[in-house]
C-alpha cells in the first residue's frame, strides 16, 4: 500500500508542475518536506531528525544507494576545484567529512609535486641546504591549506570527527557547528565554498546562497554538488523506478529507517532543476555561473565566482 | 606591479573585484576598448550588472564616482596579464594564473575560471604580442607616410617584422616549447591558427601587399613557413642574442624574395614545403651539434 501511495504521489506531483509556494521560495510558511507540505520550522526540525537518525549509517547507505558512484562524483568535484596549496576551504553541510578528506589528500599531493619541482631546479644545493629545506617543508605538507567543515547537525559532525581520527587526518581540519542560512564566520574569509548533497536540505536556499557570497573572498569560488533533474525520458523513468522502489527498501534493510530514505528520494524530486538553481546562484551575486551534469543529470555541479 | 584601486566600500553594486572603469581610465585611456566590451555582453547576465554603454556618473559614498563596471572579460584579461609575470617560474599553467590572481587581490580560486592546462594564458599572450606588433608596424608606417623615415625594401621589412615579433618571446623562451604544445592541442587549434594567420596578414598588409590574385595565398604560405621555422630554430638557439636565428631568418627571406624575382609568379606551397624542410634540417643539425658539444 505504501509503495502504491508513493507512486501515486510521484505521478500527481509531476503534472501539477512546480508549485511555487511549496518550493520554499519565500512565498509563505508553507514549504515542502519531500512530497508533504509543512511549515518552515517543522521542515527544519524534520530534516534535523532525519539526519540525526541516519548519521551513523550515512556512509554505508551512500555506498549502497549509489553503488559507490558517489565517491567518483566527489572526486570529480575535487578535480574541478583544483585547489592549490594555501587554499582555505569551507565545506558546508560537510557532515561526515568526505569532501574535507579529499581536499586534504589533493592538496598534499599537489604540494609534494611542487616541492619536488623546486628541488629539481636547484641543482647545486649542498647537503646542508637540502636538509634544511626538508625540515622546513616537513612541517608544511599542506602548504597552509585549511578546511573548515560546517554542519548544522551535531550527530553528523560527531561521526565526521570519529572518521577523521580513525583515518588519521589531524592538521588543517576544523569542525564547526553552524547553520548554512546564517554562517558563524566573518565576511571575505574563504577561497572556496562547497556544499555537497546539502543544499537540498536547506530550508531557505536563497539565504544560504547569500551567506555563501558573504563569506567568500573576492575571486572566491562557490561549488555545489547536488542531485538534479534527468532530462532524458527513458533514463528518467529507470531512475524514478530505482529511486522509489529500491532506495527506501535499502534504507529499511540496512539502516532500519524507511521514512528517512523516502524523504531523501522525494526531496531530490522537489529540488529546483539545473537552470533554476543557476538563476538563483546568479541572483545571489555570483558571476560566471555554470553547471556540469554528471551521469546525464542525476547529479550536477554548479560553479560560480564572487567577482 | 600595478597598484590596486579597490573601492573600499561596495556602494551600489555587490561586485567587489570588478573595478569601476573610471579607476582604469585614470591609468590608461582605454575608453574605446571598454566601450567595445560593453557592446557585446556575454549571455546569461543578471540585471544587476550594467554593461550597456556609459551611465551618468554620480557620487557614491566616500566621494567616488561610479561609472561603468568592467565586464568579466576585462577582469579575466587583467588576471592573465598579471599571470604572465609568473610564467618563467611556474610555466604556462593554472598555478601561474593563480599567482596572477593573487597579485590583483583576488583569491587563488579565481584561477578556476580558466582551463587547468593554461590554454587561455598562452592564447592571451599570443594575441597581446600580435596586437603589439600591429601597433608597432602602424606607427612605422605613419612615419614613412609623414616622410620621416625611409620605406624599407620588402625583404628588410619582412625580416624586421618577424624579428620584432619573435623577440617578444625572449623573456619566456625557456617555457615556450610548452606553450607551443598547448597551442597544438586540438581544442586550441582553431584559435591558434586564427591568431597566426591574422598576424601574417597584418605583416603583409603593412608591407604594402595589395595583391588580389593567387599571389595573396602564396605570400601568406611563404611567410607562415618562414615564421614557423624561424621560431623552431630560435627554440634551440644558444648563440648570444640569438644571432644564429636572425641569420637563418635573413637567409630564408632572401631565398623567398629571390625566387619571387626569378619567376613571374611565386611558386605555391612547394616553396613553403622546401623552406620547412630546410628549417627542420637546420634545427636537427643544430640539435646534433649542440648535443655533440655537450
Amino acid at each position: 500500500v505504501r509503495l502504491w501511495r508513493c507512486r501515486c504521489w510521484a505521478l500527481l506531483s509531476r503534472p501539477a508542475g512546480r508549485l511555487r509556494a511549496s518550493r520554499g521560495l519565500a512565498a509563505g510558511p508553507e514549504m515542502h518536506f519531500g512530497f508533504q507540505s509543512v511549515t518552515e520550522e517543522e521542515r527544519r526540525e524534520k530534516i534535523y531528525q532525519v539526519f540525526e537518525s541516519v548519521a551513523k549509517k550515512y556512509d554505508v547507505m551512500n555506498d549502497s544507494m549509489t553503488l559507490g558512484i558517489h565517491r567518483v562524483w566527489k572526486d570529480i568535484l575535487m578535480h574541478k576545484m583544483n585547489p592549490s596549496p594555501g587554499t582555505l576551504l569551507l565545506d558546508v553541510a560537510g557532515g561526515t567529512g568526505d569532501i574535507a578528506f579529499r581536499f586534504i589528500n589533493y592538496v598534499r599531493s599537489v604540494r609534494e609535486r611542487q616541492l619536488q619541482r623546486k628541488l629539481k631546479h636547484h641543482q647545486n644545493l649542498s647537503w646542508q641546504d637540502i636538509f634544511e629545506s626538508y625540515q622546513k617543508d616537513k612541517f608544511n605538507s599542506l602548504g597552509d591549506s585549511q578546511v573548515v567543515v560546517c554542519d548544522i547537525n551535531r550527530e553528523m559532525l560527531k561521526v565526521g570527527k570519529q572518521k577523521a581520527q580513525h583515518l588519521g587526518y589531524s592538521e588543517g581540519l576544523s569542525w564547526v557547528l553552524g547553520n548554512a542560512e546564517e554562517l558563524p564566520f566573518d565576511s571575505d574569509k574563504f577561497d572556496v565554498y562547497t556544499i555537497a548533497f546539502g543544499i537540498r536540505n536547506v530550508t531557505r536556499v536563497d539565504l544560504a546562497l547569500q551567506e555563501a557570497y558573504r563569506v567568500l573572498k573576492p575571486g572566491g569560488r562557490f561549488l555545489c554538488l547536488e542531485f538534479s533533474h534527468v532530462s532524458n525520458p527513458l533514463l528518467s523513468r529507470l531512475y524514478d523506478l530505482y529511486s522509489f522502489q529500491v532506495i527506501p527498501v535499502l534504507g529499511e534493510v540496512i539502516a532500519g529507517d524507511w521514512k528517512s530514505y523516502q524523504y531523501l528520494v522525494e526531496s531530490i524530486r522537489r529540488f529546483p532543476p539545473q537552470e533554476e538553481l543557476k538563476a538563483m546562484i546568479e541572483d545571489a551575486g555570483f558571476f560566471k555561473v555554470d553547471y556540469e551534469n554528471l551521469n546525464f543529470g542525476i547529479v550536477a555541479i554548479h560553479s560560480g565566482f564572487k567577482l | 606591479v600595478r597598484c590596486q584601486h579597490y573601492p573600499p566600500l561596495r556602494a551600489l553594486q555587490a561586485s567587489a573585484a570588478l573595478r569601476r572603469a573610471s579607476d582604469e581610465h585614470k591609468k590608461e585611456p582605454l575608453t574605446s576598448s571598454s566601450q567595445q566590451h560593453f557592446d557585446s555582453p556575454p549571455a546569461g547576465h543578471q540585471p544587476e550588472q550594467e554593461p550597456q554603454g556609459p551611465r551618468p556618473s554620480y557620487t557614491g559614498q566616500g566621494g567616488q564616482e561610479s561609472e561603468d563596471y568592467e565586464s568579466e572579460e576585462q577582469l579575466q584579461h587583467r588576471i592573465l596579464t598579471a599571470a604572465l609575470e609568473f610564467v618563467p617560474e611556474h610555466g604556462w599553467t593554472a598555478e601561474a594564473i593563480a599567482e596572477g590572481a593573487k597579485t590583483l587581490g583576488l583569491s587563488v580560486a579565481a584561477a578556476g575560471m580558466f582551463h587547468s592546462d593554461g590554454s587561455e594564458l598562452v592564447l592571451h599572450f599570443v594575441s597581446e604580442c600580435n596586437a603589439k606588433l600591429s601597433k608597432m608596424l602602424e606607427k612605422e608606417q605613419k612615419l614613412v607616410q609623414l616622410g620621416e623615415a625611409e620605406k624599407k625594401p620588402i625583404d628588410e621589412f619582412l625580416r624586421h617584422a618577424v624579428e620584432a615579433r619573435l623577440r617578444m618571446l625572449i623573456p619566456y623562451i625557456e617555457k615556450w616549447p610548452q606553450a607551443l604544445s598547448v597551442l597544438l592541442l586540438p581544442r586550441n587549434i582553431p584559435s591558434s591558427l586564427n591568431l597566426l594567420t591574422s598576424m601574417i596578414d597584418d605583416i603583409w598588409h603593412y608591407a604594402g601587399d595589395q595583391s588580389t590574385d593567387f599571389n595573396w595565398y602564396t605570400r601568406r604560405a611563404v611567410l607562415t613557413g618562414i615564421y614557423n621555422t624561424t621560431e623552431l630554430v630560435m627554440m634551440q638557439d644558444s648563440s648570444p642574442d640569438f644571432e644564429d636565428t636572425w641569420r637563418f631568418l635573413e637567409n630564408r627571406v632572401a631565398d623567398a624574395v629571390t625566387m619571387s624575382n626569378t619567376a613571374s609568379q611565386v611558386q605555391s606551397t612547394g616553396e613553403a614545403v622546401v623552406q620547412g624542410l630546410m628549417g627542420a634540417a637546420v634545427t636537427v643539425s643544430n640539435a646534433e651539434t649542440s648535443r655533440a658539444v655537450r
